[in-house]
């Protein structure tokens, strides 16, 4: 995956290779990291992703060779981030300028986004997912707030994480705050009727079902991850 | 500077091993480990164990969802009339294995089905057992089969930062039965705190962080002992017990959580009426 992005890349233009941001901590977002070593990059993130995904690293890579076996998993491997995002910080590419955003905790606690100045493009990363179920693995009320903030952005159009290549803006992010909307609905619901959470996990946002792809994968991990948020208000 | 793959999983893996840890990529490699008859010695010698005879029943869910976080729920059907002493929770195969041993006291109740909850780590494909102590002094067990692995990811929090925020929150609910005279009521005590076990390494120094957990919870009703708890870091982040107590004059529930760097935390739940 790292390796065909960077065939692409070099398709486009020959110039050389000096940032590799990661979006956040998933291994399907970090794992690639590998294939642009040669270009000797500055590989940047959340200040927050080196210690996230230092104490996942064994974990990640073990349920990744599982998953997708050791051929393809070839080559892969964890590099952290030379370069940690705590403030708003502009790269200068040359009449090009990124802008990083790190986030509070929403999808993870290492989320990092990214405008393109120059097409008023913004790049979510796992802050937006369209057709494939959102996953939680940060905070639901942290999440929902920061949708509430970009959603008030302009932009001429947002890259999500997982979905097509590009969406309109604000649009694109009305189904994720539905569901994630619902999931804290009912949550609250049950734990307000003092049920428990294997109870919850049995019922709460089951409303979405049908809506989304890999539902029946993550829908029930991110009702446990929401109900143990929850429970402490 | 980057870290390479390698020096991250030996680290990892080295805390691991410490711990007794294996990885294992086939449930059914697990046969071959029966670590089980060892840790029965350990903690009850060579006492006997009734199994699965009705007297205690363990929920566990069909699929894990999340390692770092597996509700798990005994429960004592109402056929058992007397009192019970203890109860102690297994994970076979995590890095300590003894997951808590609650021992009752005269608030516990009796007259209904009493039961015990609480969410878990599970760090492997492993047996979670349950074994009961009836007041005679005979075992009861109950065994679930558990399909979850976490590795060292599935005792991390997921917002450590927010987490030591609050170390210390607790809150104590009692939750009344639909029909306020039945003998057996439920509560539930919740406490922040991070239950480090100290195989997490901390990036930014290079260094685990050392464990840290809760060792003791002491919980009672209207100033009787409904049970205490010693516990390990098995037991999930943010740990959350579901219990149930006897029904009393008041009903207030009082608690009292020690962890292992001796700090202690204290709640109760809101008077009724209030």
């Amino acid at each position: 995956m790292g390796e065909e992005l960077r065939e692409a890349i070099r398709v486009v233009t020959d110039k050389p290779i000096k940032y590799v941001i990661n979006t956040h901590m998933h291994p399907d977002h970090v794992f690639g990291n590998a294939a642009f070593k040669q270009d000797n990059p500055t590989y940047v993130g959340h200040y927050k992703l080196a210690r996230a995904l230092g104490t996942r690293a064994k974990s990640y890579i073990t349920a990744s060779k599982e998953m997708m076996g050791e051929k393809a998993f070839a080559g892969s491997e964890i590099i952290l981030p030379t370069m940690g995002i705590k403030e708003s910080t502009t790269l200068d590419l040359g009449n090009r300028k990124l802008l990083l955003e790190p986030m509070p905790t929403a999808h993870t606690d290492n989320d990092l986004i990214v405008t393109d100045l120059k097409t008023n493009t913004l790049f979510l990363g796992d802050l937006l997912f369209s057709q494939h179920i959102p996953t939680l693995d940060g905070s639901i009320k942290g999440w929902l707030a920061v949708i509430d903030e970009l959603s008030k952005r302009k932009a001429d159009r947002v890259v999500p994480g997982h979905g097509p290549a590009s969406m309109e803006f604000p649009q694109a992010l009305e189904p994720e705050r539905r569901y994630l909307t619902t999931v804290e609905k009912d949550v609250r619901q049950a734990i307000a009727e003092g049920k428990t959470l294997s109870e919850a996990t049995k019922t709460a946002g089951f409303s979405e079902k049908g809506k989304w792809k890999l539902f029946d994968q993550y829908h029930v991990r991110n009702v446990t991850a929401a109900f143990a948020e929850l429970e402490w208000e | 500077m980057p870290y390479p793959l390698k020096t991250l999983a030996r680290s990892c893996g080295m805390a691991a091993l410490a711990g007794s840890m294996l990885v294992l990529a086939v449930p059914g490699a697990y046969a071959e480990e029966n670590i089980w008859p060892t840790l029965k010695e350990q903690t009850f010698g060579d006492r006997p164990i009734q199994e699965n005879d009705g007297m205690v029943v363990l929920e566990a869910p069909q699929k894990v969802e999340d390692a770092a976080l597996v509700p798990l729920t005994v429960r004592v059907p109402p056929s058992v009339k007397g009192k019970i002493k203890s109860l102690t929770l297994f994970i076979d195969k995590n890095p300590d294995p003894k997951v808590a041993t609650i021992t009752f006291g005269p608030a516990q109740g009796t007259g209904g089905e009493r039961s015990f909850a609480t969410r878990v780590r599970v760090d492997n494909f492993s047996h979670a057992r349950a074994v009961l102590e009836t007041e005679d002094g005979t075992l009861h067990m109950a065994t679930k089969f558990l399909a979850a692995a976490g590795g060292c990811a599935a005792m991390q929090a997921k917002d450590p930062d927010a987490d030591m925020t609050d170390l210390g929150k607790t809150i104590v609910r009692v939750f009344p039965p639909a029909l306020e005279s039945s003998p057996i009521w439920s509560g539930q005590v919740m406490i922040k705190h991070p239950n480090e076990n100290g195989m997490q390494l901390d990036i930014n120094t290079a260094k685990f962080i050392p464990a840290r957990y809760v060792k003791t919870v002491t919980v009672k009703r209207d100033g009787e002992l409904v049970f205490k708890l010693d516990g390990t870091f098995s037991i999930s982040t943010n740990p959350n017990f579901r219990f149930t107590f006897g029904k009393g004059k008041e009903n207030n529930i009082d608690v009292v959580i020690v962890d292992t760097d001796g700090a202690v935390f204290k709640g109760q739940s809101q008077p009724k009426g209030s």
